[in-house]
């Protein structure tokens, strides 16, 4: 299997001083998904955001599809940018536009520069858009404003918007982090469908550890800037934890039991 | 994909007429669309209306550059007048919040209709100042000028004008944001109108009130800077009567001033405006 | 006031003792370098009130020749605004796009497009209308563009906080999708920030309506300069009767203006 992500000694270090990575080197397999945890401020973020370049790095190479994408710029830069969907936390939607020209979005980095401006996309964009919106339980609300849904909505109208770049990785930025219980779980089980269904390899920030076993095929552990762990949910035990977070596992909130039993993978 | 009961195959709904997937919201709204119309045509019959001779604007655009070439050479010969004139300005700017800011926390008292509870006072109140507030600045102080002769002190009265009537506005907003039932805690306690407008609803809004001076006195010390042009004293006046003199670099040191003390004005209100934040 | 038990710890009260010392020592310098008083009204209240009921009051009618000039005077100085806001609004969403670092292609440029506008900003209207009539001689042409500059670099400054308001998150998201600067603004910025920016231009053009009837005053023609002339010639009567014009120009534009924001921010 071909890596669609690959992390070479990165290193990011921002102008206050701060290192948000240290030294860090990992591979994303194709299809595989991938839970990144670590407390706040351990650069769960920054390593996202160096994955499409929306950061610089200090150091190091990142290469995604066969490309450093750490030196492109300007209409390399956006080409590679397309091949990597990204889902925010805030959902980071246009909220005066609807539910369908969000989802279109997906597709600007694919479009010639004038149609692109106006907005002109091809009905094929749209069929796609509309059945994918279908399969994400949103049809109903393809023609609604953005700004009517509700969070878990928001989040499925993202997810719709990143799929529509027909990535070969998607990025998840926290992804469940505002929403409430039972859309999280939504939310999680339908980004793992449809990566699954599709071949996309993801890599997802949490900070619900429950989250992580369940769903991922991999952990990956950040603390401050480092990787301290890499490996299956299976893995991570209780010194493992202890390791990411500084603290002994009675005092994380982990939901559910911390015994690793419950972390067999969905089927 | 098609099979399900999917409303795509089914037709009408996704294709318009010209069997074109419409993609904006279901329920537009005109109101943008026909305001940017709006402002458009009646910007163009503006340029028509107003006729502006173009190709002689333009042609004289590089002697802009060359009077802030000649305001550069800043000349220092009469630093003191211009100082000292400066000086004024400030103390104008300031003496008119400080009384504006008096009048502006009674008015508002007022106007705002959660305090006294007489609704055609705050009505009329309202309507008096928004007649005021229209009239601008300058205006008031050339009539200032007129009752009191050239000097300061026109400036002070004219600029209270404008400023107080800024204030009850404002501050009535601000004694109107306060919660209700803030207030009913207070009567239900057995306190006057009056003292519960000093004992809960000046303090709970004093923050706000403070905020209002900060973005006022910004406002106020470039009016100030205006009014010395109509005469009423201060660095505007030393401006005018120089740049009319051709004394360019006089005036370009008094420019210079004025920019530097309300660049100040600004980053002190900025730095207000985030310590209130924090 | 309880005379033993202090209501404020000693801190919070040493602060205010503090600034309230700060404000009556501006007070008494101000009023020393000013000469103002209140009482200056009490004195001269006589003449006051002469001028009031006797010049000022009852609004008087200008001759019937002149008053279409005065109609003319007041199309002037409302195009003036109109035009200009309108012209500054464009060109400050232009600029605004390169003044906001999470935005603009450039960000490093950012600071300096920034310190461009603050610089504008910062000489009060009146100055720039002086600045302009001495290099370009007197006309609504260059009332025009004293008022095109300050709100100009006004606007710049409101669009670009709305802009790192309304829409950064939605521009980083069309950034991770691979669209272009033009698209991020077409497709993010402009749908996300459009009902702010019609909100802070609707604020301009209240503020240009007072703005250009003060710099007609100085020369760049409209109400303000006809306004002016008649209280240079001691016709306060008509002076009042354009005042009250003026101030219902200002109520009815400031009435709509709210109107329309209600309309669109709905």
């Amino acid at each position: 299997m071909a890596a669609v992500l690959s992390f070479k000694r990165v290193c990011k270090r921002y102008p206050n001083g701060v290192c948000a990575l240290n030294d860090v080197s990992f591979e994303v397999l194709s299809g595989e998904f991938v839970s990144v945890i670590g407390p706040s401020g351990s650069g769960k973020s920054t390593l996202l955001r160096a994955a499409n370049a929306l950061i610089p790095i200090s150091s190091g190479s990142v290469y995604a599809g066969g490309e450093r994408i750490s030196d492109l710029r300007g209409s390399r830069l956006r080409s590679a940018r397309r091949g990597i969907g990204m889902i925010f936390q805030n959902y980071n939607l246009v909220y005066q536009l609807s539910v369908l020209q969000n989802t279109l979005h997906g597709r600007l980095g694919y479009m010639g520069a004038l149609s692109a401006l106006l907005g002109l996309y091809s009905e094929s964009d749209k069929i796609a858009a509309l059945e994918l919106l279908d399969e994400l339980g949103l049809a109903d609300f393809a023609y609604s404003r953005a700004s009517d849904l509700s969070g878990g909505q928001k989040q499925r109208v993202g997810i719709a918007r990143a799929v529509m770049q027909e990535p070969r990785l998607l990025l998840c930025d926290e992804p469940i982090a505002s929403l409430d219980p039972s859309s999280s779980k939504t939310i999680m089980e339908l980004l793992r469908s449809l990566a699954k269904k599709r071949g996309i390899a993801c890599i997802v920030n949490l900070h619900q550890l429950d989250a992580a076993r369940r769903y991922s095929d991999r952990i990956i552990g950040l603390s401050h800037g480092r990787i301290v762990f890499d490996g299956t949910p299976q893995m991570l035990d209780a010194a493992a934890t202890e390791r990411i977070y500084g603290t002994a596992c009675e005092n994380l909130m982990t939901g559910g039991s911390d015994v690793p039993e419950n972390s067999a993978t969905l089927p | 994909m098609s099979d399900l009961q999917y409303p795509l195959s089914s037709g009408s709904f996704f294709f318009s007429r010209r069997k074109r997937i419409r993609i904006r919201c279901k329920e537009r709204r005109p109101a943008v669309p026909l305001f940017m119309c709006a402002v458009a045509v009646l910007t163009l019959l503006s340029f028509w209306y107003l006729d502006i001779d173009w190709i002689r604007l333009l042609s004289r655009t590089p002697d802009i550059g060359l009077i802030f070439w000649k305001l550069g050479h800043l000349s220092t010969n009469e630093l003191s007048i211009v100082l000292a004139s400066l000086l004024q300005t400030i103390a104008i700017a300031v003496l008119a919040l400080l009384y504006s800011m008096l009048l502006g926390i009674c008015f508002g008292m007022l106007a705002a209709r959660n305090v006294l509870r007489l609704p055609v006072l705050s009505v009329l109140t309202q309507a008096f100042f928004s007649f005021l507030r229209a009239v601008p600045t300058p205006v008031w102080v050339l009539l200032m000028l007129v009752c009191f002769g050239m000097g300061p002190e026109a400036g002070v009265a004219g600029l209270c004008v404008h400023t107080t009537a800024f204030f009850t506005k404002a501050f009535a907003q601000s004694f109107e944001s306060i919660p209700e039932e803030t207030l009913e805690a207070l009567e239900a306690a057995g306190a006057s109108r009056v003292s519960v407008f000093f004992n809960a609803v000046l303090p709970a809004s004093f923050s706000q009130l403070v905020a209002w001076c900060g973005m006022r006195l910004e406002v106020n010390f470039s009016e100030c800077a205006i009014l010395g042009m109509v005469g009423a004293g201060g660095v505007g006046y030393v401006i005018a009567t120089s740049m009319q003199g051709y004394a360019y670099g006089t005036a370009g040191v008094a420019i210079l001033l004025v920019f530097l003390t309300a660049y100040a004005c600004e980053r002190l209100f900025v730095m207000i405006k985030r310590l209130f934040r924090a | 006031m309880s005379r033993k038990i202090p209501l404020l710890s000693p801190d919070l009260r040493r602060l205010y003792a503090l600034f309230l010392g700060a404000v009556l020592l501006l007070f008494v310098i101000a009023t020393a370098l000013t000469g103002f008083t209140p009482a200056l009204f009490f004195g001269q209240s006589g003449e006051i009130w002469k001028f009031l009921s006797e010049d000022f009051l009852p609004p008087r009618l200008p001759e019937s020749g002149r008053i279409q000039v005065i109609a003319e005077a007041f199309l002037t100085t409302l195009a003036m605004a109109m035009a200009s806001t309108t012209a500054a609004a464009l060109l400050a969403f232009v600029m605004a796009l390169f003044g906001s670092e999470r935005i603009s292609p450039y960000p490093k440029a950012a600071r300096f497009v920034r310190g461009f506008a603050t610089f504008l900003r910062n000489i009060p209207t009146l100055v720039w209308a002086f600045i302009l009539f001495s290099s370009l001689g007197i006309g609504t042409g260059v009332g025009f563009t004293a008022l095109l500059i300050t709100s100009f670099a006004f606007m710049t400054r409101a669009f670009i906080e709305t802009m790192e308001d309304v829409s950064s998150d939605c521009v980083e998201s069309l950034l991770a999708a691979g669209a272009s600067f033009p698209e991020r603004v077409v497709h993010a910025v402009l749908p996300a920030g459009l009902s702010g920016f019609i909100s802070w231009y609707l604020y301009c053009i209240e503020v240009n309506i007072r703005a250009s009837t003060i710099v007609g005053m100085v020369g760049g023609g409209g109400i303000g300069l006809v306004l002016f002339s008649y209280i240079k010639t001691f016709h306060y009567g008509i002076a009042c009767s354009i005042i009250l014009m003026v101030a219902a120009m200002v109520i009815i534009v400031d009435q709509i203006s709210g109107r329309i924001r209600k309309e669109i921010l709905k």
